[in-house]
């Protein structure tokens, strides 16, 4: 090996010291991005925390339980918002290719924030307190969640398909934005079919 | 009679302000327009302690603590909304003003917090600026001389090699 490739060596030695000593400094006047995907993610738990048992065929006047639950991976904590809604099965869904939400108005809410990384849950009793027809028609006039009673009346035909008077009751991600200082729908729903069967 | 009327009404007189020390009478008899402004108040101070928090978090503190405290506010918040919603003006205004008193003392601690983290991640920053430049000195120094003397041991080698005559072979 003649000195000129040993100067070689010796050059990309030092220059990768250097680098190796400088990285931490390097690294925070140029930000590395990252390529992991940010998310959140919303789910529904039946009773008893378990994705099983959930309210379907629910009678009027008795309690019944759900979890729902939130997960954040957006990188940064987060301020999310639950809302809850309740329809039949001709109101709109929330419409997830153009990021719109339900125009239906939320009965209920939670508020909660997340750090990056963490989870959230909180527990959603419901009792339909009100509800008449139940031949032809079912028309829902009171619905409790978590104490708080909301009056409505939400009609619903027999379906004759499935033999039921089916409503949904969905929940809609919302996430605050910091920008435009307002929540934003998160475009991330879930619900729950439940068949109303009298008392 | 009478001194069974005194001690009543001294056992009134010293129980009283007991009783009004422990339940306190908060008389809320609000109408949708306070209590909208109830609401907006609280809104106002959540999202600025949210905005502190993430500047806090973005300067490197541990914001889970505040976060915690924040969600009390954001549960009364979302409670006052409900109420709103269902006509309870009194209990929307009554939760309101309560995640508004939260939020206040929070925003004071993630100040605090966000000036602790900034001046952390100043002085975070300057130790690892003069760690680095100490650190790329050293290298740099130490390669020269080092260069230097292998450059010497290289030619003081090369120069006590004996020459010798190789013949061709033929």
């Amino acid at each position: 090996m003649d000195l000129e490739e040993y100067r070689t060596i010796f050059a990309v030695t030092s220059l990768l010291l250097t680098l190796i000593v400088a990285a931490p400094i390097i690294s925070m006047l140029i930000p590395i991005p990252t390529q992991t995907e940010r998310f959140s993610e919303l789910w529904i738990l039946g009773p008893n925390r378990m994705a099983e048992n959930y309210p379907f065929n629910v009678r009027v006047g008795e309690e019944y339980q759900v979890f729902v639950g939130v997960g954040n991976h957006v990188g940064s904590s987060s301020y999310y918002m639950v809302y809850v809604k309740f329809r039949n099965q001709t109101q709109p869904l929330p419409n997830l290719s153009n990021s719109t939400p339900s125009s239906l108005p939320p009965l209920y809410e939670f508020q909660f924030f997340i750090t990056d990384g963490g989870t959230w849950e909180a527990p959603l009793t419901f009792t339909f307190l009100e509800v008449s027809g139940l031949e032809y028609s079912c028309l829902v006039h009171r619905l409790m969640i978590n104490d708080a009673v909301f009056s409505m009346d939400s009609p619903s035909k027999w379906d004759p398909e499935n033999e039921g008077f089916y409503y949904q009751l969905f929940f809609e991600l919302w996430l605050y934005d910091v920008t435009s200082r307002s929540f934003q729908f998160h475009n991330r729903f879930v619900g729950i079919w439940l068949n109303v069967t009298g008392s | 009679m009478f001194l069974s009327a005194c001690r009543s009404f001294l056992i009134f007189a010293l129980l009283f302000p007991l009783a009004l020390s422990v339940f306190p009478l908060e008389a809320y008899a609000a109408n949708p327009e306070e209590a909208t402004l109830a609401i907006e108040r609280a809104e106002d101070i959540v999202f600025s302690c949210y905005q502190v928090v993430l500047e806090a978090e973005s300067a490197g503190g541990d914001v889970s603590v505040l976060l915690a405290r924040l969600n009390d506010a954001a549960v009364l918040l979302a409670q006052a909304r409900v109420s709103y919603g269902i006509g309870d003006f009194d209990g929307a205004a009554r939760s309101a003003d309560l995640c508004y008193e939260t939020g206040v003392e929070v925003r004071l601690e993630a100040r605090g917090l966000r000036r602790l983290a900034m001046e952390e991640a100043t002085q975070r920053f300057r130790w690892m600026m003069i760690g680095s430049i100490v650190g790329v000195t050293i290298i740099v120094c130490a390669s020269l001389v080092g260069w230097l003397m292998f450059k010497r041991y290289y030619y003081r080698r090369i120069l006590e090699m004996k020459p010798e005559v190789v013949s061709s072979g033929s």
